[in-house]
C-alpha cells in the first residue's frame, strides 16, 4: 500500500513541476523588436561523445584528407564512442489479492563505437554490458514482496551490434565517373536492428545482410515522388514472436516506403521460415497523411502461418490507428490511438526487450525497455481491442514534458481479461545530455481484484 | 570472477557513468573553452598560448593540435598585398593588432575571393551576388542553425555551417559566431577555394571535405591544368606577375592542378547531397539527380547551372579565363559561376553583394547604420534633410554618403541582374499551363490547373525542398472586382495559410484547403499519436534531450532516423501535377462571368520558418518582423496567367 501511495506522490511531484515551469505562449504576429542575437554565452557548447578519435563529431577544425582506396573512394577515419546510460527506480504491484510487490533498481547502458569511413560508409559496433540482450535480465537489485533485496549481475561485453553499411556508388566512385547510372545502392552486413513499420513486423537484432534502393521513381506515373524499397536476409540470431531466440528461424523481408503527394505509404512483406517455430509470412500496410490539422495514420499488418500453427506463428490480423493534433497556441500533442486484433496476429521477430506488437498504442501498452515490471496494459495482438487517449504537454522551452494518458484493453472473445488504466509521464532536462523521468501507472482489470500499480523513477544520461 | 566481484564492477560501472555525466553537466562551459580552442574571439589569443592550454583535453589527436604549418610565417605577416585585400572589421572585441593578424592568419591559408578578383574579374562578379556568396551571411539560415543546436543541445555541431562557411569552420571559428565578428573570408560563405581547393573525390561527405591550405601562390585546382599559367608564366614580363612571396608585384598561384572531377555532377554532390550522421536525408539534389534522365543522357550539374543560360543545357561562354595585368589569357570555355536558384538577399545592400569597394568604404557594422530606405546619398533626401538631422559618426560627411550611395546603387544593379537570372532558372525549372474549367455553372465552377517540372533532372524544388515554396495563388473575382475566391494568399505574417501559418494553426484563419504547394514537409514521430509536420525536424516528444549522434540501425537500409523524416511532396522529371479548385454557388453569388488570375510563386523560405528560430534572435539586429518583410517582398512570381469564364446557367 505504502508503494500505491508513493506511486501519487510520483505523480503529484511531477504535475506540480511541469506546472511551475510553464509559461505563457506568444500570439500570432511576430515581433518588430530585434530579439538579441545569442552567441556562445547563451547556446548550448557542442555535447561531445564519450570518445573521440580522429576528426571529432561534428566539430569545427580542418578536415583531414584521408586516403584513396584502390577503388577510387576516400576515406577520412573517425571513431565515435557514445550511448545510453539508463538507471530506474521502479515498484511495481501486480493487483492480485496477495498484493505482490516488486521493488527494484535496473539498469542498461547502450554503447556504440562509430567508425566512420566516409560520408556513406562506416562500421558500428554496440555492446549492452550492463544487461543480457538475449535474456532482457538487468543489473541492478531486485526485492520481491519484501524479501532480502537481492543482486543481479548482468556484466557482460557481448556483441550486440556489429555491421558494415555503405552505398555501392560511393565505395566504387569510378564504376560509374559521370553518374549516369543509378548504383547509387545501399547495403549493410552484420548484425544490426531491424526495425520496419514501427516494429509492428520485425523489431530484433539480427545477423544479416541487405540492400537498399532509393528514389525510385516512375515516369508514367508522376505521383510517386520517391519510392524506398530494401530488401533483407536475416541469417542468425531471429527471436520469433515470443521474444526468445529461434536459432532455426531465417527471415527474409522487403521493405518499402512510398511518397505520394498526400501520404507516404509502407507496404512491408516478411517472411520468416523455422523447423522448430514454424514459418509465417507477415504483411503490413500503413498511409501516413495530415487531414487539416489532424496527423493520421492507419495500419493493417496480416500473420499467415503457411506451415503448423506454433506460439510463434499463427494467423492474425492486426488493424491499428493514429491520430494526433497540436491545440492552439501550443506545440503540445494529443492523441487517440486504437486498434482491433482478429485472432493471434504474430509478428516473424520480435527482441527480448521489443515486448508485443501492440506498444505504439500509448505508454500503457508499452514494454519498459528497463526492469522486470511488465506493460501496464498488455501489449499482445490477440482477439482484443483497444484504445489511449493522452495528452502531452510542453514547456515553451522544451524542456520538460509531462503526458497523460487514459486507456483502455478489451478482449474480444470474453475468455480473458478487460483491463483500463491511468498513466503520466514527467520528463525535465538535467543540463544538456541527461534527463529525469517519473512514470506512474494504475490499471484495473475485469478479473483481478486490486488495482495493479507501477512506478519508476529514472535518470537517463546520453554521451 | 565471483558473482560479488562482478557485480562491485556493475556498480563501479554505473557509479563512473553519473560521475561522468555530473562531470560533463558541470564542466561544460569551461570544457568547450578547453575543446573548442578557436572560436574566432579568442581564437588567435588561443593559438598564440600554444598547446598547454589543451593538455586537460585527453581526447584530443595529433590532428587537432597545432603543428608548425598552422603557425603564421614571418611571410605571412609581412605580404603587405594579403593585408590590403583584408581590411574588413573582424571583430570588436579583438584589438588592432590581434585583428590584422587574425586577417593575415586566414588569408596565408584561404586566400579571399577578393584576391582571386584581381585576375578572374568576370568569375567575382557573377560569384559576388550568387547564393553560394550569400550561404554565410544569410540571417535566416544563421538563426536556423543556431536554434537547431540549442534544440539539439548542441549535438548538431557544425552540421549546417560547415558547408556554409567551410573557411570559417576550418579556421576554427565558432558556429554561433555573428557574421559582424567573423573573418571577411569566412563571410564569403562558398567561396572560390572552397571548390578550387579541392583535390580528391570525396564523394556524398555532405560538406565535410579538407581544402587544401595555402597562400594565393599555392596550387590552385580546375578542370583543365595549368597549360595556360604555364604560357603566362613564360611571359612574365608581358603579365607582369611573379611567384615568389618575397618579390614584388602581382603575385598568381604557381601551378594548377587538374582535377577533372571538378566537372562531374559527382563534384556538386559533396555538398548537394545532405545526409546527417544519424540517417536524416535532408538534401537530395544530387541522388535524385543521379536517377533522372538528365543524368542517362549523360547531361551533367554543371551543364544546366554554369551554362549561359541558367537552368538549360545551353552551351557554354569562349573567353578568357583571367586577365592578368591588363592582359586577357587565352579564350577557353568560361562557366558561369552565379548558379541561379530561389534564394535572394534580405539584408542590407552594403553588405551583400559582396563589393570590394564596400568593404574598403565601411565595416559591415557601420553599413548598418546607413540608411538606404530613408533614402541617404540621394539628392531627394539631401536636398530636403534637416539641418539638426542626427547621422551616426561614419556617415555625417554629405560626400560619404553620397558614395555610399554609388556604392548601393551598384549593388542594386547587381541585384536587379541576380534577379532576373533567378527567374530565368525558375522558369526552366517550372511550367504552368493553362487553367482546365472541368465544370462551368452558376451552381458551381470547377478547373484544375497543371504544373509541371520543366526539367528531367531532378525534383523541383530540390535540395532544401522543406523548406522551398512553389505555390500557386489563384483569385477569381467578379467583373466588379470583388474576391470571390482565393487560395495562395499570405496570413498577415505572410505565410500560406498552411497548418504552419500561425494564424491558422490558433484558428485566426481558416485553413487554405485548396493549397497547391510543392514544398516537402519535415514531419517527427510523437512519442505516440503517429507522425506530425514540424518546422524544424526535431524531435522533442520522445524525450526532452534530443541528440544527434550517428544512427544505431543502419541508415542505409532504412533511409530515415527513427524519430524524424521529410515526406517529399516535390515534382519528379517530367511529372506534371494538377491543381484543383472548386468554386461553390454561394461563393459564385449569381457572376454571369469571373476573372480567373492565377500565378505559380516562388520564396525561398516560409515566414512560419522564421516565426520558429526568432527566439535566438536574427543577425544584423533585425527584428523577426523586418526578415519577414524582406523576406516577402523578396516573393517571384514565376508564371502569371489570367482569363475569363463565362458561367453558364
Amino acid at each position: 500500500m505504502m508503494k500505491n501511495r508513493l506511486s501519487i506522490v510520483y505523480c503529484a511531484l511531477a504535475s506540480f513541476c511541469f506546472v511551475s515551469s510553464q509559461v505563457v505562449y506568444a500570439g500570432s504576429e511576430l515581433s518588430t523588436e530585434p530579439i538579441p542575437y545569442l552567441s556562445d554565452e547563451s547556446l548550448p557548447p557542442r555535447t561531445k561523445p564519450l570518445l573521440e578519435i580522429g576528426p571529432k563529431f561534428l566539430s569545427t577544425g580542418n578536415i583531414p584528407k584521408g586516403f584513396v582506396l584502390p577503388t577510387g573512394a576516400v576515406w577520412t577515419p573517425s571513431l565515435w564512442v557514445y550511448g545510453n546510460l539508463r538507471s530506474g527506480l521502479q515498484t511495481y504491484d501486480d493487483g492480485s489479492e496477495q498484493e505482490v510487490t516488486t521493488n527494484e533498481w535496473a539498469n542498461r547502458l547502450d554503447l556504440f563505437a562509430n567508425l566512420q569511413l566516409s560520408g556513406t560508409e562506416r562500421i558500428l559496433i554496440g555492446v549492452t554490458p550492463l544487461h543480457n540482450r538475449e535474456t532482457g535480465v538487468f543489473s541492478g537489485t531486485i526485492d520481491v514482496d519484501g524479501s532480502d533485496s537481492e543482486s543481479i549481475e548482468e556484466l557482460n561485453f557481448d556483441i550486440d551490434t556489429l555491421f558494415f553499411e555503405g552505398d555501392l556508388a560511393e565505395l566504387f566512385p569510378n564504376w560509374d565517373y559521370f553518374d549516369s547510372s543509378k548504383n547509387d545502392i545501399g547495403f549493410t552486413i552484420g548484425r544490426q536492428n531491424i526495425e520496419f513499420m514501427d516494429g509492428f513486423l520485425v523489431n530484433d537484432n539480427i545477423d544479416g545482410i541487405g540492400f537498399s534502393k532509393n528514389n525510385i521513381r516512375f515516369a508514367k506515373n508522376p505521383n510517386i515522388i520517391n519510392w524506398r524499397s530494401s530488401i533483407f536476409f536475416g541469417l542468425d540470431g531471429v527471436n520469433r514472436d515470443d521474444n526468445l531466440d529461434d536459432s532455426d528461424s531465417t527471415l527474409y523481408a522487403w521493405f518499402n516506403q512510398i511518397d505520394t503527394t498526400s501520404s507516404t505509404y509502407n507496404v512491408d512483406l516478411a517472411y520468416v521460415t523455422s523447423d522448430t517455430a514454424g514459418d509465417l509470412v507477415n504483411l503490413g500496410l500503413d498511409a501516413v497523411r495530415r487531414f487539416g490539422k489532424t496527423n493520421v495514420t492507419v495500419r493493417a499488418a496480416f500473420s499467415q502461418a503457411t506451415g503448423d500453427v506454433t506460439e510463434q506463428s499463427d494467423d492474425g490480423v492486426l488493424l491499428f490507428s493514429e491520430l494526433s493534433w497540436v491545440p492552439a497556441y501550443t506545440h503540445d500533442n494529443v492523441y487517440l490511438n486504437g486498434f482491433v486484433a482478429i485472432d493471434n496476429f504474430t509478428s516473424v521477430a520480435r527482441g527480448p526487450l521489443a515486448g508485443g506488437p501492440l506498444g505504439r498504442t500509448g505508454l500503457l501498452f508499452a514494454a519498459q525497455g528497463l526492469g522486470s515490471a511488465p506493460s501496464a496494459l498488455s501489449n499482445n495482438a490477440t482477439e482484443a481491442a483497444g484504445l489511449a487517449l493522452g495528452y502531452q504537454k510542453f514547456s515553451k522551452d522544451r524542456k520538460t514534458q509531462i503526458t497523460f494518458e487514459a486507456g483502455a484493453r478489451f478482449d474480444s472473445l470474453g475468455v480473458s481479461e478487460d483491463e483500463y488504466g491511468f498513466g503520466v509521464r514527467f520528463q525535465r532536462a538535467l543540463g544538456h545530455r541527461s534527463f529525469w523521468q517519473i512514470d506512474g501507472f494504475a490499471t484495473n482489470s475485469s478479473i483481478t481484484s486490486g488495482t495493479e500499480y507501477s512506478a519508476r523513477l529514472e535518470f537517463q544520461v546520453k554521451f | 570472477m565471483n558473482r560479488s566481484s562482478h557485480l562491485i564492477i556493475v556498480k563501479f560501472l554505473v557509479g563512473l557513468a553519473f560521475a561522468l555525466t555530473l562531470a560533463f553537466v558541470e564542466l561544460a562551459p569551461f570544457d568547450t573553452k578547453l575543446i573548442e580552442p578557436m572560436m574566432l574571439s579568442s581564437a588567435y589569443a588561443q593559438d598564440l598560448l600554444g598547446d598547454d592550454l589543451l593538455s586537460n583535453d585527453d581526447l584530443l589527436s595529433d590532428d587537432d593540435l597545432l603543428t608548425d604549418d598552422d603557425l603564421l610565417s614571418e611571410d605571412d605577416l609581412l605580404s603587405e598585398d594579403d593585408a590590403e585585400q583584408d581590411r574588413g572589421d573582424v571583430t570588436g572585441s579583438l584589438d588592432e593588432t590581434a585583428k590584422a593578424h587574425l586577417a593575415l592568419f586566414a588569408e596565408s591559408k584561404y586566400p579571399s575571393a577578393n584576391t582571386c578578383k584581381a585576375c578572374h574579374e568576370n568569375h567575382y562578379k557573377e560569384w559576388s551576388v550568387s547564393q553560394h556568396a550569400y550561404a554565410q551571411l544569410s540571417p535566416i539560415y544563421m538563426a536556423m542553425q543556431n536554434k537547431i543546436n540549442k534544440l539539439t543541445n548542441g549535438t548538431n555541431g557544425d552540421f549546417c555551417i560547415r558547408c556554409h562557411t567551410q573557411v570559417g569552420m576550418n579556421i576554427g571559428e565558432s558556429t554561433y559566431e555573428s557574421n559582424l565578428d567573423r573573418h571577411p573570408t569566412s563571410r564569403e560563405g562558398i567561396t572560390c577555394v572552397v571548390c578550387h581547393r579541392v583535390e580528391q573525390p570525396y564523394g556524398k561527405a555532405s560538406g565535410r571535405l579538407a581544402l587544401v591550405q595555402g597562400d594565393l601562390l599555392t596550387k590552385v585546382y580546375g578542370p583543365t591544368g595549368g597549360e595556360e599559367l604555364e604560357r603566362v608564366l613564360d611571359n612574365r614580363n608581358e603579365y607582369r606577375v611573379v611567384t615568389e612571396a618575397d618579390e614584388s608585384g602581382r603575385k598568381i598561384h604557381t601551378e594548377i592542378g587538374h582535377f577533372p572531377q571538378i566537372q562531374t555532377s559527382q563534384f556538386c554532390g559533396s555538398c548537394h547531397d545532405v545526409n546527417l550522421f544519424n540517417g536524416f536525408r535532408l538534401e537530395e539534389a544530387f541522388s535524385e539527380y543521379k536517377n533522372s534522365p538528365a543524368a542517362a543522357r549523360g547531361e551533367s550539374c554543371q551543364d544546366c547551372h554554369m551554362g549561359t543560360i541558367q537552368g538549360k543545357v545551353s552551351g557554354y561562354k569562349h573567353a578568357p579565363a583571367a586577365e592578368v595585368g591588363g592582359v586577357p589569357t587565352k579564350e577557353r570555355k568560361v562557366t558561369n559561376h552565379f548558379f541561379a536558384g530561389p534564394d535572394y538577399s534580405v539584408i542590407h545592400p552594403g553588405i551583400f553583394p559582396h563589393n570590394a569597394e564596400a568593404v574598403e568604404m565601411a565595416s559591415l557594422r557601420e553599413w548598418l547604420e546607413f540608411d538606404d530606405k530613408a533614402g541617404w546619398g540621394t539628392d531627394a533626401f539631401e536636398n530636403t534633410v534637416a539641418d539638426d538631422y542626427e547621422f551616426p559618426a561614419r556617415w555625417r560627411s554629405i560626400d560619404d554618403r553620397y558614395d555610399a550611395r554609388s556604392v548601393i546603387n551598384d549593388q542594386y544593379e547587381l541585384l536587379e541582374w541576380a534577379e532576373g537570372k533567378r527567374i530565368e532558372v525558375l522558369r526552366n525549372g517550372y511550367l504552368m499551363r493553362d487553367a482546365i474549367v472541368v465544370k462551368n455553372s452558376k451552381k458551381g465552377l470547377r478547373f484544375k490547373i497543371p504544373v509541371e517540372n520543366g526539367t528531367d533532372g531532378h525534383n523541383v524544388p530540390t535540395g532544401f525542398d522543406a523548406e522551398r515554396l512553389v505555390w500557386l495563388q489563384v483569385t477569381v473575382s467578379n467583373d466588379k472586382g470583388d474576391t470571390l475566391f482565393k487560395s495562395g494568399d499570405l496570413d498577415p505574417n505572410g505565410d500560406l495559410r498552411d497548418a504552419h501559418s500561425t494564424f491558422v494553426h490558433n484558428g485566426e484563419l481558416p485553413l487554405d484547403k485548396y493549397l497547391f504547394n510543392l514544398q516537402s514537409k519535415f514531419l517527427t514521430r510523437n512519442v505516440r499519436g503517429g507522425e506530425r509536420e514540424q518546422v524544424l525536424a526535431i524531435n522533442y516528444s520522445t524525450d526532452v534531450t534530443p541528440f544527434v549522434r550517428p544512427f544505431t540501425r543502419s541508415l542505409m537500409l532504412t533511409g530515415q532516423p527513427a524519430g524524424a523524416r521529410k515526406h517529399r511532396k516535390t515534382l519528379p522529371p517530367l511529372a506534371v501535377r494538377d491543381a484543383n479548385y472548386v468554386v461553390n454557388k454561394k461563393q459564385l453569388a449569381g457572376a454571369d462571368k469571373v476573372i480567373l488570375n492565377y500565378k505559380l510563386m516562388s520564396a525561398m523560405v516560409p515566414v512560419n520558418l522564421v516565426a520558429e528560430v526568432a527566439d535566438v534572435g536574427f543577425d544584423y539586429g533585425m527584428s523577426a518582423k523586418e526578415v519577414a518583410d524582406n523576406l516577402v517582398e523578396g516573393h517571384q512570381i514565376i508564371w502569371e496567367k489570367e482569363t475569363v469564364i463565362s458561367l453558364d446557367q
